[in-house]
Parts: structure tokens; C-alpha cells; sequence
């Protein structure tokens, strides 16, 4: 039997007298691959800022293989093995490609940290498993196309050396050759035992990516299942088109 | 690196044989600008690095003056006992602006910096004005070194034991980290390092290099008051060359602090009274303008320059030079 990785019990996030979540509850397994689809505003991306702790849950709880971290700083979750990208990509501007990644790599300890002068050999690797050209590494964010900006997002969360990979919007904004490039990459790394919960708008290229996917609408689970699965759904059609 | 360190070297080579080279007027006008450099580098590794802008650094400098003033002068301590207390108590003052850090950022921490320093302003007069010298402030308080030359030469070490110090910091990956906090706090966080740990450390070093210069500039200048160290014109000069110098450098303070006070002191014979300020203040705006990274970006991009490389410090390509 597969173990639960992660694992959301009735989780619940309120703003004002709005519920972007209610009543939450889904679970990835070590190695799945999960979709977390809903229309605009459904509160994918409310749930990634409560796994990664970057808003605080009302109600309920987040078990980490096994371990409930709802007391545990984004950090500290990082340290765990949760990771994510951001959907609109957050570089730091001023620095290189390669001194993006270096970020991700650095030990969370000052002394360390100061230890560290130059460049990694493994940031490049990182940089080049990513998808990375050589002469790319050391461009700036605002020399970087869409595609590579999303590159960068993912090399700087695989170099904190995930076990769970959360991936927001992840082909937004990219051409169909980008969007090939990058699907082969996520479907390297899950061979590689990564595990993901992917947000997407793009069900298309999203379908061949997936074991499972959850559905929420209004913040509440609607569906479950595989791909197929859900799409025939009449509550997923109807949160999607309406009545 | 290399090619830094000589750089280093070739300063403070230029800078120890001032003494021979200029009067002793002129020389308390950099030993002046050095303890501006001090300042400004101080401010620099904690606002110009993280982007938290502290409005209070006079408030530590302040603190580490009047607390070896008051060691010295009402307890009769040595200053080599005093120094230090007063150093490590700055220290504790400085973690004290990482506690606002926590909860507010921009404008708002900058005015709660800014408290900090109205606060102690008025604290040291009516708390045991006694102990203090009120609004008056202490006078006659024993010096570290006597003459214009020594003087000099003890704030020069300083800043420059200083400068490096925080020039290779922030050359290592704490500079790195700390710039990205300014960049993205939050994206920093999610790269799994704790932000609250690295800012703490760059609140207290900015405090220690505070500390350093607030001891020393008191037992140079021999007295303080509160009007001369909780004053707004002395945190806007300690800002403005950082910023006119250009921030998150190191190097741009030490530059800042420099041309800042050679252009108040050396312009004061030919340009009179408040017409000098405007000057200051023009000059200031036009080096904002046009290189508002300031005054170190155009040292590099002429080095650059000379060296035959683009403005990112790589060899030109001949295709597009």
C-alpha cells in the first residue's frame, strides 16, 4: 500500500465573511501525480498558500507524512520537503539564473551561508536539468522568456529537494513547444519519485500529467477521481459552464 | 576578487599617507567623513541589503555615544571598559528594531525606526537630566587619542576594518540572502530559509558597526548632546550618502560619505550659508536622476569602461560593441 504524503483534513480559510476553502479534505500519495482543477476563484491557490503555511488556516488540519504541521513555519515545511512556484513566476530581479537557484540551494545557517562565495557546480546542474541552455545561466530574469522564467521557478524549488512538489499554473503563458518541453520534464521528475500537485487551467496538457484529480468550486471538494472521471462529472460541467 | 582587494589596498594606502599630504583642517574634515562612512555602511548592511529603511540609526549611534559619555563621565570608567559596554548594549538596542521587523515593513518600519529616535530624543532630557546633561548633554568626556593625526588615523582604520569586513560579508552568500529579502521576503521563505534568523543578524551587525563608530565619534568630538546626535539632518546625512553612494554596496557608502562631505566642507569659502545646502541638495537630485544606483555604478561602469567591458563587468562582444 502506497503511503499518504500529504494529507488535508477539513481545512477551512475564511477572509472577511468570504470561505475561499471550506471543509477541505484531499490526500497525494508518495509518487502520485494529483490535479487540483476548479474555475477562477475556486481557492487552488488559497489551498497552496495553507500547505506552504503562507496564509494560516481557520479550521482543520495538514498532515506531512503523518506529522500534523499546522504549527510549522513555510521554512520549516520547506525543510520537510514541501515546495512550490508561484503563477505568476517570482524571480529575484537583480540576480543571475544561477544565483536564483544558489538560493534554493543555501543551508537555512548563517555560518554556512557565509561560507559560501561562488557559483555551485550543482546550481548549474540544476539550472541545466531544467532545461536550461549554458549561456542562459548567468541572464537575469528580465532577459527570460515566459518559458524559461517558469524554468527558473521550478529549478529554484527542486534545488530545496523536494518530496512534494507544488506546481501552480505551470503552463500559463507558454507556447505549445514550451508546454511539450516542460510536460516532459514534470513526467522525468515523477519518474524520478517526485511527487506533485499540479493547479491548472490548461486540462489538456494537464489530462497525460495526472493520476488523480481533485475538483473544488467555492472552495469545496465536488469531485474526485481520474481524469476522465471527473470531466464527465455534471458538477464539475456545471461549476465550469454553469447551468 | 583579486582585482578588489587591490583596489582595497590601493585605498587605503592612498588614505594612510593623507596626513602627509594635506593640512590638519582638512584632515578633521575626512577624519568627519569617515565616521559619515561608518554610519552610512552601517545603514547600508541592514536598510540598503534587506529593504527594511531604518529612519533610527541615530537612535543606536546615540545609544553607544551616551552610553560610554555617562560610563566615563558619571562613573569615572575607563574607556576600555566602557567602549565595549556600550557597544554590546547598541547590540541589544539593534535586535530591539528586529522586534517591529517581524510585523511591519516598509513605510511603516521606517517610521517606527523613526520613533525609536524622537523617543530617546526626548528620554535623555527628562530622565535623570542628572545623569544625562539634559538638553545640554555631556561635555569634557576623556578622548580616545589626542591630535589631528591620530584621530584620523583610528577613524580610518576603523571604516576601513569596517568596510572590509562588511564588503566580503556581503560578497558571500549572506549578501546574496539578504538581498533577496529585499527582492521577495516571502519567495525567500519558500526557498526554506528562515528570514526572521537572517534578519536578526543583519539588524545586530548593523547595530555592532554602529556601536564601533558611535564610541568612537563621541570620544573624538569629547562631548554630546542630544541635539547634535538625535538630529534629523544627521540621520538625512547619514541616508543621503548612502543612497547617493549607492545602496547595497558597501563600497557606495564609503563613496557617499566622501564626496557628501567634501562638497559641504570644501564648497563652504566660495558658496555662503544656506546656498551651500541647495547645491547639496541639487547635486544630490541630478546624481538621482542619472544614476539612481548611484555614485559606485558610474565608478564601474567607467572602470568597465576602461577595461573594455560592457556594464555588467563582462568583455564586450565585438559583434555589438
Amino acid at each position: 500500500m502506497t503511503a499518504k504524503l500529504l494529507e488535508l483534513n477539513a481545512l477551512t480559510k475564511k477572509f472577511g465573511g468570504i470561505f475561499a476553502v471550506y471543509d477541505l479534505s484531499f490526500h497525494v500519495e508518495e509518487g502520485e501525480s494529483l490535479g487540483l482543477i476548479g474555475p477562477n476563484g475556486s481557492g487552488k491557490t488559497t489551498t497552496f498558500n495553507l500547505i506552504m503555511s503562507e496564509l494560516k488556516q481557520d479550521e482543520g488540519n495538514i498532515f506531512f507524512k503523518g506529522k500534523e504541521i499546522s504549527g510549522y513555519p513555510t521554512h520549516e515545511r520547506v525543510k520537510m520537503g514541501i515546495s512550490r512556484t508561484y503563477q505568476i513566476p517570482r524571480p529575484f530581479g537583480e540576480m543571475s539564473v544561477t544565483k536564483n537557484i544558489r538560493i534554493g540551494i543555501m543551508p537555512d545557517e548563517i555560518l554556512s551561508v557565509m561560507r559560501m562565495h561562488s557559483a555551485s557546480k550543482r546550481e548549474r546542474e540544476i539550472g541545466i536539468s531544467v532545461g536550461f541552455k549554458e549561456h542562459h545561466l548567468e541572464a537575469h530574469p528580465n532577459e527570460l522568456s515566459m518559458g524559461d522564467l517558469r524554468r527558473l521557478e521550478l529549478a529554484r524549488t527542486i534545488a530545496t529537494n523536494p518530496k512534494l512538489l507544488l506546481l501552480d499554473e505551470v503552463f500559463a503563458g507558454l507556447t505549445a513547444g514550451e508546454i511539450t518541453e516542460l510536460s516532459e520534464l514534470l513526467k522525468q521528475k515523477k519518474k524520478e519519485g517526485l511527487t506533485f500537485i499540479i493547479v491548472s487551467h490548461d486540462l489538456k496538457s494537464l489530462a497525460p500529467l495526472v493520476d488523480r484529480v481533485v475538483v473544488v468550486s467555492f472552495g469545496q471538494r465536488i469531485a474526485e477521481g481520474s481524469f476522465e472521471h471527473v470531466v464527465a462529472d455534471e458538477k464539475v460541467k456545471e461549476a465550469y459552464l454553469g447551468k | 576578487m583579486k582585482k578588489s582587494l587591490s583596489w582595497w589596498l590601493l585605498f587605503t594606502v592612498l588614505m594612510s599617507s593623507m596626513p602627509l599630504l594635506i593640512s590638519t583642517r582638512s584632515l578633521r574634515i575626512f577624519i568627519f567623513a569617515n565616521f559619515i562612512a561608518i554610519f552610512a555602511m552601517s545603514w547600508d548592511i541592514l536598510s540598503g541589503y534587506t529593504g527594511y529603511i531604518s529612519f533610527g540609526h541615530p537612535f543606536l549611534i546615540g545609544i553607544a555615544g551616551y552610553t560610554s559619555a555617562i560610563l566615563t563621565h558619571q562613573f569615572a570608567t575607563p574607556l576600555y571598559i566602557s567602549m565595549p559596554i556600550a557597544i554590546l548594549l547598541t547590540m541589544v538596542a539593534g535586535s530591539l528594531f528586529f522586534f517591529p521587523a517581524l510585523r511591519t515593513r516598509g513605510t511603516y518600519f521606517a517610521l517606527v525606526t523613526l520613533a525609536f529616535m524622537e523617543v530617546t530624543y526626548h528620554l535623555v532630557q527628562v530622565v535623570r537630566p542628572d545623569v544625562t546633561g539634559g538638553s545640554r548633554g555631556l561635555t569634557g568626556l576623556p578622548l580616545l587619542v589626542t591630535g589631528a593625526v591620530q584621530n584620523y588615523y583610528v577613524s580610518l582604520f576603523a571604516m576601513l576594518f569596517i568596510g572590509l569586513g562588511l564588503w566580503a560579508l556581503a560578497r558571500s552568500g549572506l549578501g546574496t540572502v539578504l538581498s533577496a529579502i529585499r527582492m521577495d521576503e516571502d519567495a525567500v521563505k519558500s526557498a526554506g530559509l528562515n528570514t526572521s534568523k537572517f534578519k536578526l543578524f543583519a539588524f545586530t551587525l548593523s547595530a555592532l558597526v554602529a556601536g564601533i563608530g558611535g564610541v568612537l565619534y563621541t570620544h573624538y568630538l569629547g562631548s554630546i548632546s542630544p541635539r547634535g546626535m538625535f538630529d534629523i539632518n544627521f540621520l538625512f546625512t547619514i541616508l543621503i550618502a548612502a543612497l547617493i553612494g549607492g545602496e547595497h554596496s558597501i563600497v557606495g557608502p564609503i563613496l557617499g560619505a566622501y564626496f557628501l562631505t567634501f562638497l559641504l566642507e570644501f564648497s563652504r569659502p566660495y558658496i555662503p550659508g544656506s546656498w551651500r545646502y541647495l547645491c547639496y541638495g541639487m547635486i544630490a537630485l541630478i546624481v538621482y536622476m542619472y544614476a539612481p544606483r548611484g555614485l559606485f555604478t558610474i565608478v564601474n561602469a567607467v572602470e568597465n569602461r576602461i577595461r573594455g567591458k560592457n556594464l555588467r563587468g563582462e568583455e564586450y562582444d565585438s559583434q555589438t560593441a
